[in-house]
């Protein structure tokens, strides 16, 4: 018998010797020694960041006597010229748009990994 | 439609899914208890212990696999460390329980007699030759997956697939005719 061919017949041997071997409720014995999974308190997170968010909006609402700066900057906008505008807009957009390239190539590269 | 392993894994990840991870068990544990029953040299009970302690690692351990390498070979490192770790505090190797393996006939393909030759023959392997056997020849992993599992160099791991083989062939060469 040639060298690859016993080589051939040993794997095959090897892997038939180990036949399948039925669970018998492993799997269960190794659940029941998992420890318990870790509460998450999803309710107390989001409670916490409205509360936070609403307790900011409040103060910066006082301390900026009712919101005057949002006023005054609207107005500033108003007298800046249109083409400043448009470039501000395009250059957003593309900003955006390299983001959501890059993003997406990286989740690409994770899932094919 | 099946989920793959990396499903099942994102599930563990992202919600804690223990019947995620229980699915995962199913389907690993019998390579897993057989490559350690194999170690063990036979000692099924000691091996299963080793597969559940192994698996338990895995589940607590689950956020450090990367995806680099195939989940099952993940889980094998992780069991043949259980094993080396065990044999350690143990300092010895257990010895081979022949009752154990004829308690344990494949009726389907191998002849029993080659069957108990054979288990016999791996038994009388040194570890670091009969792990590498047992991970390339019997458990399909290529040299490279063995060399990670065994945290070996890539050569020696060839070396002991090639030792570890030429000494199974001379033992069964009766067989082999």
């Amino acid at each position: 018998m040639s060298e690859e061919i016993q080589d051939d017949w040993l794997d095959r041997k090897l892997q038939e010797a180990v036949p399948y071997i039925e669970d018998d409720g492993f799997t269960a014995r190794v659940l029941r020694q998992l420890p318990q999974p870790v509460q998450r308190h999803e309710y107390l997170r989001s409670f916490i960041l409205v509360g936070m968010s609403a307790f900011a909006s409040a103060l910066t609402y006082v301390l900026s006597d009712g919101g005057r700066f949002i006023l005054v900057e609207m107005f500033r906008l108003t007298t800046i010229p249109t083409i400043w505008v448009a470039a501000f807009a395009l250059a957003s957009g593309m900003l955006v748009m390299a983001g959501g390239i890059f993003a997406a190539m990286y989740k690409t590269n994770q899932v094919q990994s | 439609m099946e989920l793959t392993d990396v499903d099942l894994i994102a599930r563990v990840l992202a919600e804690d899914d223990q019947h995620a991870f229980g699915e995962l068990v199913r389907r690993h544990q019998s390579s897993v208890r057989g490559l350690l029953r194999q170690l063990t040299r036979g000692d099924v009970a000691l091996a299963d212990d080793l597969a559940q302690d192994a698996f338990v690692r895995a589940y607590k351990n689950i956020r450090n696999f990367r995806g680099e390498a195939k989940f099952s070979t993940w889980l094998y490192r992780i069991a043949y460390n259980c094993f080396r770790e065990d044999a350690r505090k143990r300092k010895e190797l257990v010895g081979i329980n022949a009752e154990q393996w004829q308690a344990e006939p494949d009726p389907q393909t191998v002849d029993p007699g080659l069957r108990h030759d054979l288990m016999h023959a791996l038994s009388l392997l040194p570890l670091h030759e009969r792990s590498a056997v047992l991970l390339c020849c019997q458990n399909g992993l290529s040299h490279d997956e063995a060399s990670r599992v065994l945290d070996t160099p890539l050569g020696t791991v060839k070396t002991n697939v090639l030792r570890g083989r030429e000494k199974l062939k001379k033992t069964l060469a009766a067989w082999a005719q």
